[in-house]
């Protein structure tokens, strides 16, 4: 794994991590459950889109420094 | 409705940032517990992206700024004062030694990641053979992970292993008090040098989610 893969692996693992803790832990004072099923999947959708935005911030991050790299 | 953030012992004063749908945060006082909380619309906020980064950013800003701190899981607002009252009073007592367990701790988050054990030519064993190596494997897996998780959790004041689906080698969290959290990251390069072929990842200080609920006491 090269050194940029290892770093973004490591910030997604972060990322999931997060949503995890978020949802999934975290004192539940009312006793009732959290979320209902359909709620599921919205999560799951949430992390996906999470993730890809992970990627496409990259990407346009990475754009605008070859750009600015191009002008100077 | 009011979305709750976290229980807090100890803080000063409020965070300079607002809260899901860029509502103020409000504090509260309920049975000598302190509450964080803020007013969202009469529906439960939606799972977004944004909704959660803004939850997990206000229980930061939180942790950073206080003694203790028990977050509260997304997803479970309170149609009211009184409701939220009433269900605060009823678990006062756990509440409050939730905030004296996690009291000077942080969590550490690891997640080991499963990695190919390398199959010698599997086509050529019979079924008890491949049985067999398939169980040496799983019992290596179990072993090596223990191997991992010991001295991690020597250092922790609790820890906490999570299963299910994932094929990760370890998935697990640790309640890590301050004064140990440099040799907490120490013993984990350590482990690092020691197995080179393994994709460890620790993530953290986080606030303590994973030992925030009394029910999941180890």
């Amino acid at each position: 794994m090269s050194v940029r893969d290892e770093q973004q692996l490591r910030y997604q693992v972060t990322l999931v991590e997060l949503v995890d803790r978020v949802l999934n832990k975290g004192v539940v004072v009312a006793g009732d459950i959290t979320l209902s099923v359909a709620d599921v999947d919205l999560v799951y959708v949430g992390l996906r889109v999470l993730l890809s935005s992970v990627a496409t911030l990259e990407e346009q991050r990475e754009r605008t420094l070859a750009a600015a790299g191009a002008r100077s | 409705m009011i979305h709750l953030y976290a229980l807090v012992r100890g803080l000063e004063e409020l965070p300079p940032l607002t809260g899901i749908e860029g509502a103020a945060l409000e504090r509260r006082q309920i049975g000598g517990l302190d509450l964080v909380v803020s007013q969202t619309g009469p529906e439960l906020p939606p799972v977004t992206d944004e909704a959660v980064l803004a939850h997990a950013s206000v229980v930061e800003e939180l942790m950073a700024r206080s003694r203790a701190i028990l977050p509260a899981r997304f997803g479970r607002a309170f149609a009211n004062e009184e409701e939220l009252t009433a269900a605060v009073q009823t678990k006062a007592p756990a509440l409050e030694h939730g905030l004296s367990r996690v009291r000077g701790c942080v969590e550490f988050g690891l997640r080991v990641l499963g990695h190919e054990s390398p199959r010698q030519g599997s086509t050529s064993l019979s079924g008890v053979e491949y049985m067999r190596t398939r169980l040496d494997e799983e019992a290596e897996r179990d072993r090596l992970s223990q191997e991992l998780h010991r001295p991690l959790a020597l250092l922790a004041r609790a820890d906490a292993r999570f299963g299910g689906a994932s094929d990760d080698l370890l998935h697990a969290a640790y309640l890590v008090p301050d004064e140990r959290t440099a040799a907490f990251r120490d013993r984990i390069a350590g482990l690092e040098r020691l197995h080179p072929e393994l994709t460890m990842v620790c993530t953290g200080p986080w606030p303590p989610y994973s030992f925030a609920d009394s029910r999941e006491d180890a």
